[in-house]
């Protein structure tokens, strides 16, 4: 079969996003967000982003066949988020790529969204696949992720056990009364700060959180410390702050993401979610990635938040691989893990 | 001559049927309020495979929860899309009314929280707009009340005459863009005067604050007070002030004639906002236990209801105090 020309549907939170690949190549790449109409409520409205995917999802369909220069009668296949995300959100993707699929008569895969934001690592033609470790941080997500095979084979190694990385960025943004979303607030206010300045705490990283938490996050006590320094410090320096907490944090995800590499002899790292963008995680993985002999795979600025390519992406690998497509009527699962790559 | 394909979701019935030429070919329906994603595109499908040509999409535009609602307009629209053909938004309600066989009665669907989403038809036409309110409220015609869920054939059948274009949504989400035509601002003591004018009107005869206390009110310290203005006039007004490490709202008053606009909702907002600003780790307020409109609007803030002070209002009126945890 020649290369398949893939439709892929993202809604899993606040960007209603729709992706065109053929086989592993980007032909379009479209986000409506609702994003701003959130930021003066501090976090994502969930009642918010599905009436505003309802009013985008059209239109961000035909913005992505126009932009990929194909029409709807030429996709081979059409993949959707079926989860983890929230429910009312999914439901509209996977019920906007039913009534496609029906419509069309072309097989459907409901996708995982976790494994999907590590596939726009395929999404470069010149680049061989081969095992990687991935490191997923974003709002909603931080995972460390063992990747055999993105198509079958994706294995969660480590999690958070209380707030996501990015939500953590946006938790602490508020404390320095900055603005909603947090991450490139806090990017920007740290450029002209200390990183050393205040020796924060890094979650689970003692000798005693090994067995259970190897690979896993934590950044509630993070979180606590900062708030109490900046009460118990009426002269803190803010960009200090920033800088001090961003390092704890990047410290954290990559000593764990090299560490869990390392364990299992993978010679790559993939870095994908909203907090691969930010300049420091990328600077720093650069540096030790360099030191430990692993090569890194970021995935340009425009794909690592939610977007529709990933989707695409990932089905086209599914479809490559011969994946059975999922069954007409299937439930989104609001809360799944990756032992749901593909949906049946 | 035309092929319809018509759904509906607006209510815990996922319907669907195609007609042809006016004749029903096949009319299929199953019930489950959380099942709607699932069961739509099977019904469809089951549907299809009698007859593939659809020249025309029909959808159940609600009004209805939107858990399910959302499920059939994403689909539809999606699905004419797929097929390069057009779709009808039809009034969910209209096509129960369809069926009512009745000549004075209120169609009604399901609106959760203790409300309906209703409108009142007489001799074959809607008379009123459709609204949402609590139960007890519809009840109160005294007319019939048919709750049947809509036939998806009676969306086809009204796909002749109608053409919604965006769903009945009636009821404002949790947060929604600023009412049109409506400034919000902080209050200044010149607005003490026009705040105790709107005051007397509204509150009369349930002792109202005095002119003074409005000026002590707005020219106090800790407390943030905020006015809406149409036309340079005000029309509302609302106050919070800390107390401990909870805010605690001390008003929302809207002109009668600017309700169900969203104001009270952009209040809400607004304090919550503040309070969140104090650091508050929760905000609470005293409301009328009779007051229907505002006790869901508080609910749907995520307010919850912790105790009632009888007679706070005066001998019989009791008041109930709601409760927003802030701490995330
Ligand atoms: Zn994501």
């Amino acid at each position: 079969m020649s290369e398949p020309l893939v439709l892929g549907i993202e809604t899993s939170c606040d960007e209603t996003a729709v992706g065109i690949v053929r086989g592993r190549k980007l032909l379009a790449n479209v986000i409506s967000s609702s994003v701003e109409q959130h930021a003066r409520f501090g976090g994502v409205v969930p009642e918010i982003a599905s009436r505003a995917h309802l009013e985008a999802m059209q239109h961000v369909i035909s913005a992505a066949l126009h932009e990929a220069k194909v029409s709807l009668q030429d996709i081979d296949a059409l993949g959707v988020t079926a989860g983890p995300g929230l429910i009312g959100a999914l439901l509209v993707g996977t019920s906007s790529a039913s009534g496609l699929a029906l419509a069309l008569n072309k097989p459907l895969f409901g996708v995982n969204h976790l494994s999907s934001h590590l596939a726009v690592d395929a999404l470069n033609e010149t680049q061989a696949l081969e095992p990687a470790i991935g490191l997923l941080v974003s709002g909603g997500h931080s995972s460390i992720l063992k990747v055999t095979d993105l198509a079958s084979d994706v294995e969660v190694l480590g999690a958070t056990i209380d707030d996501a990385a990015g939500e953590a960025f946006d938790k602490i943004a508020r404390l320095l009364e900055l603005d909603f979303p947090g991450g490139p607030a806090i990017d920007l206010l740290a450029q002209s700060g200390d990183s050393s300045a205040i020796e924060f705490p890094r979650g689970l990283t003692h000798v005693n959180d090994r067995e259970e938490h190897l690979y896993d996050f934590s950044f509630s006590g993070l979180k606590t410390a900062v708030s109490r320094y900046l009460k118990s410090t009426p002269s803190a320096v803010r960009a200090d702050v920033a800088a001090s907490f961003q390092e704890a944090v990047v410290d954290v995800l990559l000593t764990k993401a090299l560490s869990a590499a390392k364990s299992a002899g993978i010679e790559s790292l993939i870095i994908a979610g909203g907090v691969a963008a930010n300049s420091r995680l990328r600077a720093e993985a650069t540096r030790r990635c360099a030191l430990a002999g692993v090569r890194l795979r970021t995935p340009p600025m425009g794909l690592c938040t939610d977007n529709g390519a990933m989707v695409a992406a990932l089905t086209s690998l599914m479809v490559t691989a011969g994946s059975t497509p999922t069954s007409v009527g299937f439930a989104a699962d609001s809360s799944s893990g990756l032992e749901r790559l593909l949906w049946r | 001559m035309s092929t319809i394909l018509a759904i509906d979701t607006s209510t815990d019935r996922t319907s669907v049927a195609i007609v042809k030429d006016g004749v029903s070919l096949i009319e299929l329906h199953h019930d489950d309020a959380l099942a709607h994603g699932e069961v739509l595109p099977k019904l469809v499908r089951q549907a299809l495979d009698l007859e593939n040509e659809i020249d025309l999409v029909a959808i159940g535009m609600g009004p209805g929860p939107f858990t399910g609602l959302r499920v059939g307009i994403a689909f539809g629209q999606s699905f004419a899309l797929g097929r390069n053909i057009e779709w009808v938004g039809v009034s969910s309600l209209d096509a129960i009314a369809v069926d009512a066989g009745q000549s004075d009665f209120i169609v009604a669907i399901d609106a959760r929280r203790q409300e309906l989403f209703w409108a009142r038809y007489f001799e074959g036409g809607r008379i009123t707009d459709p609204a949402v309110n609590v139960h007890q409220i519809v009840e109160e015609f005294g007319i019939p009340i048919v709750r049947t869920p809509p036939r998806a054939g009676a969306i086809a059948e009204l796909s002749i005459s109608q053409n919604l274009r965006e769903p009945m949504y009636i009821r404002r989400p949790d947060a929604y863009p600023l009412p049109a035509g409506i400034t919000f601002r902080a209050a200044t003591v010149m607005d003490a005067v026009p705040l105790y004018a709107l005051e007397k009107v509204i509150y009369k005869g349930e002792d109202p604050w005095s002119l003074a206390q409005f000026k002590e009110e707005i020219a106090a310290k800790d407390r943030y007070y905020i006015v809406a203005e149409a036309q340079g006039t005000v029309i509302g007004y609302a106050g919070v002030m800390p107390a401990g490490d909870l805010t605690d709202i001390l008003t929302m008053t809207v002109a009668p004639e600017f309700r169900r606009r969203g104001i009270a909702r952009e209040f809400l907002k607004r304090l919550i906002d503040w309070s969140r600003n104090k650091k508050a780790v929760a905000v609470m307020l005293e409301v009328r236990m009779n007051n229907a409109e505002a006790i869901p609007l508080y609910e749907v803030n995520g307010f919850r209801k912790i105790s009632e002070r009888i007679d706070y209002y005066g001998p019989g009126k009791t008041a109930l105090v709601m409760r927003k945890e802030l701490r995330s």
